[in-house]
């Protein structure tokens, strides 16, 4: 085992890392708690989808309410946690030394996480909201963009005290998220819900904050992490490096643009869809130039490089679906059916989360010192992961092209189409069942790590890596 | 002690300052001054040329030329199908009086003592439709007597319709419709205007000098 030789070299595990530990695992833990809350609702809400009287008696666990409920937990529980505790250790690390103000962040976390549970408590008795990814009632709005304030404050401070000059792509990534979504959110409370804009300028503005939480926020956090994990673990520097930036920019820019992506065919001037339209063509050079970039993530390498992989692979196919499905021709049928939700289970379970998830295994045994107890779990979460998300993604998508192609036909009523997207719809389930079982291991690992004693010896379990070489390209 | 590949330790293949010191080295390269092309960039430069002119063209189609009021991306505005308003003649021939005769003959129709003859009450107005018609299509130029004054024609009435050396290139419509408008305003009760005799006499006459006051006194 070698060790550090130079005392210029950090260690590859520092205080750093072990400084954070209590902000990051509070920030991790509670994003588990509601993926597993969001997992459970999720199977709830499916089961409603072929059979109505399920839970119909209960007006808390009703199809519409359910439904709010399991979007608020994964977003605003899941991937608000788990991608803000990411976001904050990466700029620590690429800032080269520990995060100040954890007080902030803590705080911020305790609070953001009670405007959650609130939230979701108001949206089961009924104060929810009608917006699509804003279904937290009014009252915990304001207290949100507040939390999160507090929370950013760490990965700010880290942004603004590094040592070095330079920039890395995971850096801009980062920060970018940080500072955009306050901009989302603010603008989308004050025009949708305290000064609400009038007509369907509404539906225009929900556009613009669901394709903006997608594009400004959520896939920037992970693309933080995996333009850094990708070279970190490979060890070797992103290749065609230099077209990093203009993939970066055209994401920032384009991104927002596409909000009316889901407006196909609705009462808005023509020139708003066309515009997302071409929107989502444009974005694929931003898909191009990520693919380029971390190509690395591909090779063979340990659970988290392929967890990393898969979530790589889920966002490229999920860009060149958007850039496919938002075409007027293919939205008259698949608009409306189950393919949006499997697209936006594709971003979600797939993009997002398995990017992130796999940033998670990366950092927490650097930020406790230890390894993770069991190989076993972590296979066992990379195969649900995978065969999970790509079993649901599929079985909405046949589900969406018999619905779209029945809803299109007049002859067919409701019930026949309920029938005969039935079957698909219990293989979601399904895939939906074996994702939740997943997590709920993973949940129970990540509770054995963080509950073991940080041995005293504990940094020195990482060999010290070499040193990157600047590649040609 | 673990090994390096073990699961359950994520082990890096790079230190955090190598890993930016190695990236900042590839953004700070030197410009390509040996020409020394690549593929790469050349194949992007292409693909996404590509894009764009895809996206140009999408958008050039299917904007709807930005209109806010049209909803079909192919163009056609929601009253797209309806037919062409009816304009009140009224209307039209008050802007048209007020954006240019008035300059002469007043927003008030009274004129200019010695210069600008009247309009309201003249018998020129009021009168023969053809001579009120064809005054405005080919100008005059000369004396004239209106209401008993003489205007001894230092100003001369500049040519309105689409005829040779026109000034003005009137549709027939516009000159029915102020002739229409000063026929019942200022207290004058003459009946309408219709393009249809504005254009009748307009090819009647064709390419013809301004009137005379003798001219026009030969009209019915």
């Amino acid at each position: 085992m070698t060790t550090a030789s130079h005392a210029a070299v950090t260690a590859e595990a520092s205080n750093i890392d072990s400084s954070a530990r209590c902000t990051l695992s509070f920030l991790i833990a509670s994003a588990l708690a509601w993926l597993l809350v969001s997992g459970l609702l999720a199977v709830l809400h499916l089961v409603q989808a072929y059979d109505a009287s399920f839970l119909a008696h209960c007006p808390i666990f009703t199809y519409g309410r359910l439904g709010a409920m399991q979007e608020t937990a994964s977003i605003y529980g899941w991937a608000a946690n788990a991608g803000l505790a990411v976001a904050l250790w990466l700029l620590a690390r690429l800032s080269g030394s520990p995060l100040r103000s954890l007080n902030w962040a803590c705080g911020g976390a305790l609070f953001w996480n009670l405007g959650v549970t609130l939230g979701l408590v108001g949206i089961a008795l009924g104060e929810g909201t009608s917006t699509s990814f804003l279904h937290l009632p009014y009252f915990v709005q304001p207290l949100l963009l507040v939390a999160y304030a507090a929370i950013a404050v760490p990965g700010v401070l880290a942004w603004t005290g590094r040592k070095q000059s330079m920039t890395f792509a995971s850096q801009w990534y980062a920060v970018a998220a940080l500072f955009l979504f306050p901009w989302l959110l603010s603008a989308a409370q004050v025009m949708l819900h305290f000064a609400p804009v009038r007509g369907v300028l509404q539906a225009i503005v929900e556009g613009w904050y669901v394709q903006s939480v997608w594009y400004l926020w959520l896939f920037p956090l992970a693309l933080a992490a995996a333009y850094y994990l990708v070279p970190k673990i490979t060890g070797r520097a992103i290749p065609s490096y230099d077209f990093s930036a203009l993939g970066f920019w055209t994401l920032i820019v384009i991104g927002d643009w596409t909000a009316g992506r889901h407006l196909v065919g609705g009462p808005v001037p023509a020139w708003l869809v066309s515009l997302a339209i071409v929107s989502c063509a444009l974005l694929l050079v931003h898909f191009i130039i990520v693919a380029l970039n971390l190509r690395g993530a591909f090779s063979s390498g340990g659970p988290v490089l392929k967890f990393v992989a898969f979530g790589l692979f889920s966002y490229l196919v999920g860009g060149l679906w958007d850039a496919v499905t938002c075409m007027r021709s293919v939205a008259v049928i698949t608009q409306f059916t189950w393919i949006d939700q499997a697209q936006t289970q594709l971003a979600l379970t797939g993009a997002f989360s398995a990017i992130v998830i796999g940033a998670i295994y990366f950092l927490f045994p650097r930020v406790t010192g230890q390894a993770w107890p069991s190989a076993t779990l972590i296979t066992a979460h990379l195969f649900t992961t995978v065969i999970g998300t790509l079993g649901l993604v599929l079985s909405l998508v046949v589900a969406g092209w018999i619905q779209g192609h029945d809803l299109a036909n007049p002859a067919v009523s409701f019930a026949d189409i309920a029938a005969h997207t039935s079957s698909w719809l219990h293989f979601a389930l399904a895939a939906q069942a074996l994702l939740l079982v997943g997590n709920a291991l993973f949940a129970l690992h990540f509770i054995r790590l963080a509950c073991t004693k940080p041995a005293a010896s504990g940094v020195s379990v990482f060999a010290q890596p070499p040193a990157m070489e600047a590649s040609a390209s | 002690m673990s090994s390096s590949n073990d699961p359950r330790l994520p082990q890096a293949g790079a230190s955090d300052e190598s890993l930016l010191a190695a990236h900042e080295k590839m953004l700070g390269k030197k410009p390509d001054e040996q020409a020394h092309y690549k593929l790469l960039p050349l194949v992007l430069l292409f693909v996404f040329s590509g894009i764009i002119f895809y996206a140009g063209t999408y958008l050039n189609h299917f904007s709807g030329n930005y209109d806010p009021a049209v909803f079909d991306e192919h163009g056609h505005s929601a009253s797209g199908n309806a037919a062409p308003v009816k304009l009140d003649p009224i209307v039209v021939g008050r802007k048209s009086y007020e954006q240019v005769c008035s300059t002469c003959h007043q927003s008030t129709g009274l004129g200019l003592a010695g210069v600008y003859p009247p309009l309201a009450g003249s018998e020129w107005v009021t009168g023969s439709e053809e001579r009120v018609i064809s005054i405005l299509l080919h100008g005059l130029k000369g004396p004239i007597h209106v209401k008993g004054v003489a205007f001894p024609g230092a100003a001369a009435m500049p040519v309105f319709g689409q005829v040779p050396g026109s000034g003005y290139n009137w549709s027939d419509e516009k000159i029915a419709a102020v002739i229409t408008y000063i026929r019942q305003e200022w207290g004058n009760k003459a009946g309408p205007v219709t393009a249809e005799k504005v254009a009748e006499l307009r090819k009647k006459e064709g390419d013809r000098a301004e009137w005379s006051e003798a001219e026009l006194l030969k009209l019915p």
